[in-house]
């Protein structure tokens, strides 16, 4: 299939900390087409935002990607570096992990751009947001003035502190020209900020948070970007709130066509926006597939779980099913060689002793599920004991009976 | 709130303070032993004479009266005549305090110069060989007094290496810049630089330091806060990162401790001024100490008081210009 915009192979990220290395994203694979919403739904810490950040290099320190390949198809970017970096290019795709860093961050923007958890923080307090958005429309401004050069489109190489230091006293050398301040007045405009011009003008703290969502969402189109990666956008937001950011995000999707990554907890959230769905549990994806075989067929007990822990409206059933147990730590040294999830698994087998490789599932080429239960069916006779892993485990984990997930629809 | 507004308030604020200043003052002078006229005439004087003087100097009349008179005189500007000279104070004073803003602004400069470049250099190499010599450079900077400093610089580049003169001040900067525009002579202005460095080093050394753990420890806040991930994601320039946003809400903090130090540099030049033969504040403070010269002392440390006071009216605005929620409180 050639219309995958994005590909990432067998993704591992690790975090160097002084009490062993933890594996926040190991060995995950998903393919995002061109034009899709696609969802990466997971609890807090089942690795959805680092995976996220790991697609645009933002990985911070311990944190580094250890493993696997970030494909990003793009028949401009691809000519691009294809003379430079001959072995970065496979069949029309580039993998982001080959090229030096200059050039993967000569992306940020143009190719993948991102929306944050919590606006409030996430904006610099001291700077206009309008001043804030045509910094990143001038970042795209200033790549495209020079799009043969790849040095260009690199962070800092045209914009250097002696320029910085001029431009606290010649207003020329400013970063920001009057054209992308004007642009970002236009994006604010096209997000829906009514009166515009006045609130470029206006300061991140004089700005609602539903608002303050819609100005970052102006700033990440700033550069026309391919993949918007949406981490968690409406969590920190009202629910009335979150509605209209939602729309809004469809709304723009559809006009410009751009591809969506959006990640979230919120399984209310997937079912509204997306076209396929990847589920993710400690590092890894469990199922993935189409909304529908996701939601209406899930393979992995995982998924089912998640599914049934969303609070029911019409109040069929008395009680929420939460999933039993906790996250398993992520350190390298504590995991084992087993199926993740088999701990907390209703439907534990001995075979889940061995960590499954992914299956498709239900006989469909998209839906896949890292679960022997694709394959075979649930047996009692094979089934571990209850009891079998708290004994295993660590005395304290069996104290924590029925923590919920935060999988619920909030 | 206007910014208008907001410098009046504080000015009136300012006004308050300064009295305060005046009236302590007045009263350590009310409480301490001595008579001032044994200053002013011989020990010979007859009793006829002394008397004379008191009444010439309204030291016969009650305190509250000689309060309410003192009050009055600063209120036209007429700080009193000194003791020892017979001289009016105020000209006495400002006569002074080029010299010593002179000495506070070339510390503070080398200070800026050379510590918010380390602090940024230092927190975003952080745990390397350049973070751990500014690191351990600024703790030697903090601790050293600037007596000691000073004495050392004396004794080693003046002495030892003659590159530097030991002290005095032969050209005020002033009279060097007029010299330097109107006859293109830039001599003067070389002299002065000369010897401003060694005292302003002496100086601005703690100052320095103070800055740099200042800048490094709010630099390393300031870079774990999720706008910077944010901003990275945008793909602006590092330099834009590190000194536009960054930087400038590190400086916030950073402000307001500069400008409080500026006033403490002012007040704490006296030492460095003596060490250096520095014709400042301090060394006519110090010799008002010395003769008892109560009127000239009250003269020096009210005018302290007021610069101590205008600088951080200062300081506040370009706070609220920084940090635009302060402005809008």
């Amino acid at each position: 299939m050639h219309d995958e915009i994005l590909t990432i192979d067998n993704l591992s990220t690790k975090f160097f900390t002084e009490n062993g290395t933890v594996r926040a994203v190991n060995d995950l694979s998903l393919r995002v087409g061109r034009g899709d919403v696609f969802g990466i739904v997971g609890e807090s810490g089942s690795g959805k935002s680092v995976t996220a950040r790991s697609v645009m290099d933002l990985v911070d320190s311990p944190g580094r990607i250890t493993d696997g390949s970030i494909w990003y198809r793009n028949e401009e970017f691809t000519d691009r570096v294809r003379e430079d970096h001959p072995n970065a290019v496979e069949d029309g795709a580039v993998d982001l992990l080959e090229l030096p860093e200059s050039t993967r961050h000569g992306l940020r923007g143009s190719a993948f751009s991102m929306i944050f958890q919590d606006p409030a923080s996430s904006f610099n307090a001291s700077l206009t947001v309008g001043e804030q958005i045509a910094e990143a429309v001038e970042v795209q401004r200033r790549a495209h003035a020079n799009p043969r050069s790849t040095r260009a489109r690199t962070s800092g190489s045209n914009y250097s502190l002696k320029n910085y230091a001029l431009s606290t006293v010649f207003p020329s050398k400013r970063f920001v020209t009057r054209a992308s301040r004007d642009r970002a007045i236009e994006l604010l405009e096209m997000v829906g900020i009514p009166d515009p011009v006045q609130r470029a003008d206006e300061y991140p703290h004089e700005y609602s948070g539903g608002m303050l969502q819609r100005a970052m969402i102006a700033q990440a189109l700033a550069g026309e970007p391919d993949v918007l990666i949406a981490d968690e956008p409406t969590t920190a937001l009202d629910v009335t709130i979150q509605a209209q950011v939602l729309d809004l995000l469809a709304e723009l999707q559809e006009e410009t066509g751009m591809t969506i990554l959006l990640i979230t907890h919120n399984l209310g959230v997937v079912a509204r926006m997306c076209d396929r769905v990847g589920v993710m549990y400690a590092g890894e994806i469990v199922e993935r597939g189409t909304l529908e075989d996701v939601f209406d067929d899930p393979v992995h007990p995982y998924t089912q779980g998640l599914l049934g822990s969303i609070p029911d409206l019409e109040g069929r059933e008395g009680r929420l099913h939460p999933i039993a147990g906790n996250v398993p730590s992520l350190f390298e040294h504590e995991m084992e060689h087993r199926c993740h999830f088999a701990d907390r698994c209703p439907k534990a087998m001995e075979e889940c002793l061995e960590h499954p490789p992914e299956f498709d599932a239900r006989g469909s080429p998209h839906h896949a599920a890292r679960c022997y239960l694709a394959e075979t069916t649930y047996s009692e006779a094979k089934a571990l004991p209850e009891g079998y892993f708290s004994e295993a485990d660590d005395p304290a984990m069996e104290q924590t009976e029925t923590a919920a997930t935060d999988g619920g629809g909030e | 709130m206007t910014f208008g507004k907001f410098l009046v308030r504080r000015l009136l604020q300012g006004v308050f303070v300064i009295w305060g200043v005046i009236t302590v003052m007045f009263a350590l002078r009310a409480v301490s032993p001595g008579d001032p006229v044994n200053l002013i005439l011989d020990q010979a004087a007859g009793e006829e004479l002394r008397q004379q003087v008191r009444e010439d100097l309204g030291l016969d009349q009650p305190m509250y009266i000689q309060y309410l008179d003192y009050l009055q005189g600063i209120v036209v500007g007429d700080f009193g005549f000194s003791y020892q000279s017979s001289r009016p104070v105020l000209p006495m004073v400002l006569e002074r305090v080029p010299a010593t803003l002179e000495l506070a602004f070339a510390a503070t400069i080398v200070a800026l110069i050379i510590s918010i470049p380390l602090g940024v250099v230092s927190a975003t190499r952080r745990n390397e060989p350049a973070d751990y010599g500014a690191t351990i450079g600024s703790l030697v900077g903090i601790s050293t007094p600037n007596f000691w400093l000073g004495l050392m610089l004396i004794l080693i580049l003046s002495v030892q290496l003659g590159l530097f003169p030991t002290g005095r001040r032969p050209v005020a900067f002033h009279d060097s810049i007029w010299i330097a525009l109107t006859t293109f002579h830039l001599g003067p202005l070389i002299t002065w630089f000369h010897h401003i460095i060694l005292p302003a080093v002496a100086l601005g050394t703690y100052f320095t330091a103070l800055i740099t753990r200042l800048t490094r420890s709010g630099m390393i806040d300031e870079l774990g806060k999720p706008y910077v991930t944010a901003t990275e994601a945008k793909g602006l320039p590092g330099v834009l990162i590190r000194y536009k946003h960054v930087l400038r809400n590190t400086m916030i903090p950073i402000i307001t401790v500069l400008g409080l130090q500026l006033g403490t540099l002012i007040g704490g030049a006296v030492i460095t001024e003596i060490v250096f033969s520095w014709p400042g504040l301090g060394d006519r403070f110090i010799a008002a100490v010395n003769n008892r010269d109560w009127p000239l002392l009250q003269g020096v440390v009210v005018f302290i008081a007021i610069s101590f006071v205008l600088i951080n009216i200062c300081v506040d605005a370009l706070y609220a210009k920084l940090n635009p929620k302060v402005a809008a409180q």
